[in-house]
């Protein structure tokens, strides 16, 4: 098996049609599986994926409505694929992506709008920063401590969930609403809309840099070449002198500046205030993008896109079919579990590391 | 070849699906958007999608509810789809739809749009709002007068009520103002606690925060928290005391330990409009407020306690409406006049 893993890289089989498969194969699969439940409630297959993709690609105010959507998970996509490629399993992203947004909506609204465009930057350094070091905490005691980072990260987004619940229901309420909504932001700190009315906004565009740059990082820099090392095999890379928790540390500092701007990018295009709700789960949809993308830039964009597809297809079908939201979430689930074969090859590296 | 066409006849099926039945009304159809929570809450969404089913029955007009899982940033997209699609009806139950929705309905002159719970501008667009505040004064009077009954099941002799809200903001205030003004005009003297969960979806948090008050006194605890307060209403029965719920009817919950649920009729206002709406009467640029007069507030009809609430407690309680419904009563509405000087 390994042998043929081996094989594989060699180029007996070219990497780039190994991995087209592994990006294609979830998504064959996630269609027979929902096409079956279709057929189970007597709808046609065909009639409804033909509806769904004209709903995602059909014109261009429906791409639009595609690219927005997926905007928020080129970031949180990124931000993940940053950490697993070093075999660190951040599920922290949700978390930081929240606080962030907060912070950044915060420079907003409190900050004079006399600052006029220059809140836009203020606010994305602000939002990086709380993001970073949000997520520096889990990594300098995964780095340290060897405390797990799973159980840290994932008990963290609690954690901000709460503080940003706490802060958007007491002191950062809107006195004029009736719901848990801070003030909107300065009209002169809003993104710049690409192709009104659709709400596909200028964040699209930093999040493709953050892929572009991502794939830079991995491709060309020496820091980025280290962390994949450090994912494949620990002691060889302690052995040739890379510093592992300092690669950990770094992994998830750069995540976290990732998510930061991707909690931004919402706040300020998107949303323009935070809310309860601000993210139904862009974190976790970001993991599920960066397995299925493999952790290559390509891979994170066309996942993205999908994953957008989806969720806004998904929901305006319904204006046009009987389609109940389920079955969105059924092609999804179907997409992570074939996706989250990747998974269980990073568990594995993790067996045999403790071994 | 063969797959494409099967693709190009599936489509066009589905395309003209719609308007056989819309003509046959001779009505656009009409949308509902789901709120965050998603149809099966048993509350918000379940109530309103019921009073929208009616509608329709009633009408014969075509209309479809519709879920999204990122409902809050996808809204302004969902609700232009909606109008290109040929609604003529929008009506939106996602409360941060209210800012996108003032914007865009004046690209959409042919389509009528509703938003729940706030006041928006725009000549086809109806806000509608409910009148908590005069539910909740009558369940704070039914409270009033039942904790001071120590005949009844459960009931202490200490003259104190309680109320946990989900959050400290206005929309919440205004339930709870209510109904201390309610308990008040009772007996001015009355003690009510007042408590915030800071979550409305953490029932073991109701529980203790309700066992909390039931131990400082109180027998009847006010629920104003959404899922948290399952947990108040399951600790009225370990304690075997009285919980009033909210938004549903939540008496069946637990039989005989609700005392009363403040009924938000959601259902009745959504009815209202689409009936409005196919008889060409769509209330644009209005407000539209469901108090008790138009029933749009209303206490339960107590199926499991009416029994043993004396008649004379729930005759009061009717005198009270009747007075709100007549002008003589004005109940107090944090969502416009603010906060009181008894509830700061």
């Amino acid at each position: 098996m390994s042998d043929q893993a081996i094989a594989q890289n060699n180029g007996v089989v070219p990497d780039a049609i190994g991995k087209g498969f592994a990006f294609v194969f979830p998504f064959i699969a996630a269609i027979f599986v929902s096409g079956l439940a279709l057929l189970a409630i007597g709808e046609n297959p065909v009639d409804i994926f033909v509806l769904m993709a004209n709903e995602a690609f059909g014109t261009e105010r429906r791409i639009a409505a595609t690219l927005s959507a997926a905007t928020p998970l080129l970031f949180t996509g990124v931000a993940t694929a940053i950490c697993f490629r070093s075999g660190v399993f951040n599920v922290g992203v949700d978390g930081a992506f929240v606080l962030a947004g907060l912070a950044a909506a915060y420079i907003g609204f409190t900050l004079p709008a006399a600052f006029g465009v220059s809140l836009i930057p203020m606010a994305f350094v602000f939002a990086a920063l709380v993001a970073a070091a949000w997520l520096y905490v889990p990594g300098y005691l995964m780095a340290h401590y060897e405390v797990d980072e799973v159980v840290s990260t994932l008990m963290l987004n609690f954690v901000a969930l709460g503080i940003a619940g706490y802060l958007v229901n007491g002191p950062l309420l809107s006195e004029l609403s009736g719901n848990n909504v801070t003030p909107l932001i300065h009209e002169a700190a809003h993104l710049p809309r690409l192709l009104p009315p659709s709400t596909l906004h200028a964040g699209f565009f930093i999040g493709l840099l953050m892929v572009i740059a991502y794939g830079i990082w991995t491709r060309r820099t020496a820091t980025g070449f280290e962390g994949a090392l450090v994912g494949l095999n620990q002691r060889f890379s302690r052995a040739i002198g890379i510093s592992v928790p300092g690669a950990i540390i770094l992994a998830m500092v750069l995540s976290g500046i990732v998510a930061g701007f991707g909690g931004a990018s919402h706040a300020m295009g998107q949303l323009h205030r935070f809310v309860e709700g601000f993210s139904p789960g862009y974190g976790f949809t970001g993991m599920a993008v960066a397995l299925l993308g493999r952790n290559t830039a390509l891979g994170i964009f066309l996942s993205a896109v999908l994953f957008g597809a989806l969720a806004s297809a998904g929901t305006t079908v319904q204006f046009f079919s009987d389609i109940p939201l389920d079955l969105v979430n059924i092609v999804e689930g179907t997409v992570m579990i074939f996706a989250v074969v990747e998974i269980s090859r990073l568990a594995w590296r993790r067996r045999r590391k403790a071994a | 070849m063969k797959l494409r066409k099967m693709m190009i006849g599936g489509a066009a099926a589905i395309m003209t699906g719609l308007s056989p039945v819309a003509m046959a009304a001779d009505v656009a159809p009409a949308a509902l958007i789901i709120a965050q929570g998603g149809l099966g809450d048993g509350s918000w969404n379940d109530t309103a999608n019921a009073g929208f089913e009616a509608g329709l029955k009633k009408t014969g007009i075509e209309g479809r509810p519709v879920e999204s899982k990122d409902v809050a940033s996808q809204g302004e997209e969902i609700m232009r789809r909606a109008a290109d699609g040929g609604f003529g009806l929008v009506i939106s139950l996602e409360w941060i739809h209210g800012e996108p929705m003032e914007k865009l309905a004046p690209d959409y002159k042919d389509t009528d749009w509703v938003i729940m719970n706030q006041t928006r501008k725009g000549d086809n667009v109806a806000s509608v709002v409910f009148a908590e505040h005069e539910g909740s004064y009558l369940a704070g009077a039914l409270a009033a007068q039942v904790t001071a009954d120590t005949s009844i099941k459960g009931i202490n002799e200490d003259a104190v009520i309680g109320v946990i809200g989900g959050v400290k903001a206005p929309g919440i205030d205004k339930f709870i103002v209510g109904f201390i003004q309610g308990a008040e005009a009772i007996n001015p003297d009355i003690k009510v606690l007042v408590a915030y969960s800071d979550s409305f979806g953490d029932p073991a948090k109701g529980q203790q925060m309700a066992k909390a008050m039931f131990d400082d006194g109180a027998d009847i605890v006010y629920q104003v928290a959404g899922g948290t307060g399952i947990g108040i209403i399951e600790a009225a029965k370990a304690e075997g005391h009285y919980a009033i719920g909210v938004d549903t009817d939540q008496d069946s919950m637990a039989p005989g330990n609700v005392l009363t649920s403040m009924i938000k009729r959601v259902d009745v206002a959504v009815e209202d409009i689409i009936v409005n709406y196919a008889d060409g009467k769509f209330p644009g640029g209005e407000v539209m407020d469901f108090g008790l007069a138009q029933n749009g507030v209303a206490l339960s009809d107590m199926t499991h306690t009416k029994d043993m609430i004396p008649a004379a407690y729930l005759e009061k309680v009717d005198a009270l409406k009747a007075d709100i419904i007549a002008g003589k009563i004005d109940v107090w509405d944090v969502s416009t006049q603010g906060y009181p000087d008894f509830f700061k």
